[in-house]
């Protein structure tokens, strides 16, 4: 997911000139000088301006390339591909996956899902997922909901505690 | 005096706090040393826990983790060469070649002596620190405040190990953030795009689990699964600490101090001061040659100023409620949720509780020492965990944890997307906590900034007029205008230097 420098630069001048122009339309409180809308204009401002830097490339020159830690005995290469990249966006989609079927299915089943999907992508075999997609749910509902008393969804598969 | 040090340790001396303090250590240590999962991570994950604890026991829990999870990040640095956290990647190198060398005990047990005296060194600063600038604070207007809050914003900047442009982007990003919702001086929903969840505003915890732990558990997907540790058999592990103490006291004198003031700076917390520790001890050493090959000195010293950071960091969060580091800023909100309100007053009129955090904060410092010993003996084991175990857990405590903060499915949503934000930003080299702090403190910021403004009748002047606040001001300013300075330093050089340092 790296981006160009312009690519990036240049969505932060849009997004900050949003939040100005947003901030100016917010109505001013009657009677005085400042009021909801300076800060958005300021920040927007600001960010708009840093956006152009990044752009222009002003301060590249302080950035520190992150070393890459290398291990011993060789390591097997990613494999790469288009869809490889995509697999980052796995643990936000089985959150919003959490958010849309929680209450319907309850929360041991999604969150037993959940466990099942992540332990796969990362290579996890059935032997593993599975009995952790069991157990895991159940101790967290044990300490969240029991100790902690979270009001986690039941759905179709109440806990006897 | 006395009576409120009395009063703090009956404050501390419940059950609920012993138990909560030993499980938040054992917590601590065992996130810490697994590789990718930090401190602030550990402390972040911890909070909707603390919902449900009293407040002692809460702090007690925030303190405990994190100077747990800061040491123990030393345990995989030096069996693996893979940092538990980033507190610890500075010297990774160094301990790693010492157990190379097989002197494993003697680097694991620097890493647990030293943290354990630059943690109670950390809370000496705090507990001297502390009082006397609760004294000036007091006099403190909006202006300084506001002054104050921009400056700790800047160092957050200045300090980050990347461009200081993306840095105070990302700053502008995390107050844009703080924009949202319907908390501002006109009581106005702003930017909430209609969504009644916007109004209330982004918490800043479930940002932060998503920017800390969603994140990385995004990057988990992308990268191979580090190896697994060799078992080993150690020796004694305490063996020859003591004389290492005797040997580079001095060293550890300005570890200490180092990681103190890098703690008490606004946004700068254990890993610059281990970065900037490391580079110390190699600079002033008499023998600079050893570093690298398994020498024991840059250890001692950068072991000793991370942990002292932690304690210092808590210096501007309970004087002014600006965070010296993120995990600084997790307690932050953890003291507003438990009603002490950071502040001056804190420190005359909830005296005994601070004396309590000072307590834990020994405490905690001391029982790292047992803890941490059983830990090395155990880490083979525990860093045995593979990681398609350990990050589906981690998954669902986001889900739950974010959920338990509002009891609301919006926190799970808020987690998604900042893990998404926070993965872009860090994949393209913009600090996620310059955007971090930029949240937790712009409501501050606003607040004083528009206070101060109605009071001027909209004019500028008056925030140079007061004297503490001309100069946090131009202190503030220089940090905003470094970067431009260099920048076109640099371009002014002549020509041939330039293009042999840009690249």
């Amino acid at each position: 997911m790296r981006l160009p420098d312009r690519v990036t630069g240049l969505f932060l001048v849009g997004l900050g000139a949003a939040a100005a122009y947003g901030g100016w339309q917010l109505p001013p409180v009657p009677g005085q000088p400042v009021g909801p809308n300076v800060f958005p204009l300021v920040i927007g401002t600001g960010l708009a301006l840093c956006g152009l830097a990044i752009a222009f490339g002003i301060g590249h020159s302080f950035e520190e390339e992150e070393e890459l830690i290398p291990v011993e005995g060789g390591q097997p290469q990613p494999p790469t591909g288009k869809l490889y990249g995509l697999r980052a966006l796995l643990p936000p989609a089985l959150l919003l996956f959490y958010v849309a079927m929680a209450d319907r299915l309850g929360f041991i089943i999604t969150a037993g899902l959940i466990v099942y999907a992540t332990a796969t992508a990362l290579g996890a075999r059935w032997k593993l997922a599975l009995p952790l997609a069991v157990l895991a749910p159940i101790g967290i509902h044990l300490i969240f909901s029991k100790l902690l008393r979270v009001p986690l969804p039941a759905g179709l598969l109440p806990m006897p505690w | 005096m006395l009576k409120t040090l009395i009063d703090a340790f009956a404050l501390i001396s419940t059950w609920e706090v012993i138990i909560a303090m030993f499980a938040a250590s054992v917590y601590g240590l065992v996130i810490g040393s697994l590789p990718g999962l930090s401190a602030t991570m550990a402390t972040a994950l911890l909070v909707p826990v603390t919902f449900y604890l009293s407040p002692i026991a809460a702090i007690a829990t925030i303190v405990a983790a994190s100077s747990m999870a800061i040491f123990s990040g030393d345990i995989p640095g030096a069996l693996l060469r893979i940092p538990g956290t980033p507190a610890s990647a500075a010297y990774a190198d160094e301990a790693y070649a010492m157990t190379r060398k097989g002197e494993a005990e003697l680097a694991l047990g620097a890493g647990v002596w030293f943290s354990a005296v630059g943690g109670i060194a950390g809370t000496l600063s705090l507990m001297i620190l502390a009082p006397p600038l609760a004294e000036i604070a007091l006099s403190f207007s909006t202006f300084e405040y506001f002054w104050l809050a921009l400056l700790g914003l800047m160092c957050a900047t200045l300090v980050a190990r990347s461009s200081p442009v993306k840095a105070i982007a990302g700053m502008f990003l995390g107050l844009l953030v703080s924009c949202i919702g319907i908390e501002n001086p006109g009581g106005v929903p702003r930017f909430t795009f209609g969504i009644t969840d916007l109004f209330g505003g982004i918490e800043p915890i479930p940002a932060l689990v998503g920017v800390f732990a969603v994140a990385q558990v995004m990057r988990a997907m992308l990268t191979p699964e580090p190896p697994p540790i060799p078992r080993r058999k150690f020796g004694s592990i305490m063996a020859g600490q003591w004389m290492l103490t005797l040997k580079y006291h001095w060293q550890m004198t300005r570890g200490n101090i180092v990681g103190i003031i890098i703690g008490v700076l606004p946004g700068a917390g254990a890993d610059m001061a281990a970065w900037v520790s490391y580079a110390i001890s190699k600079r002033f050493s008499k023998e600079p040659e050893k570093f690298g090959t398994g020498h024991v000195e840059g250890l001692v010293e950068a072991g000793a100023s991370n942990n002292a950071s932690i304690a210092s960091g808590w210096v501007p969060s309970l004087l002014f409620g600006i965070p010296g580091d993120t995990i600084a800023a997790i307690a932050i909100g953890v003291l507003y949720m438990k009603g002490l309100n950071p502040g001056p007053t804190l420190f005359t009129e909830k005296a005994s509780s601070m004396y309590a955090i000072y307590l834990m904060f020994i405490i905690a410092n001391i029982i790292m020492i047992p803890l941490g010993i059983v830990m090395i003996r155990l880490a083979s084991y525990v860093l045995r965990a593979p990681r398609a175990a350990v990050m589906p857990v981690i998954m669902l405590c986001c889900a739950v944890g974010s959920f338990a903060i509002g009891n609301n499915m919006f926190g799970v949503v808020t987690v998604a997307t900042f893990g998404i934000i926070g993965y872009v930003m860090e994949a393209n080299g913009y600090p996620v906590a310059a955007m971090v702090l930029g949240i937790v403190m712009g409501t501050m910021i606003e607040q004083s900034f528009v206070t101060s403004l109605i009071k001027s009748d909209g004019s500028v002047l008056p925030f140079f007029e007061r004297p503490i606040a001309a100069i946090l001001a131009a202190m503030a300013i220089g940090a905003l205008v470094w970067p431009v300075l260099v920048w076109i330093w640099r371009r002014i050089k002549p020509a041939a230097t330039a293009a042999a340092s840009s690249r």
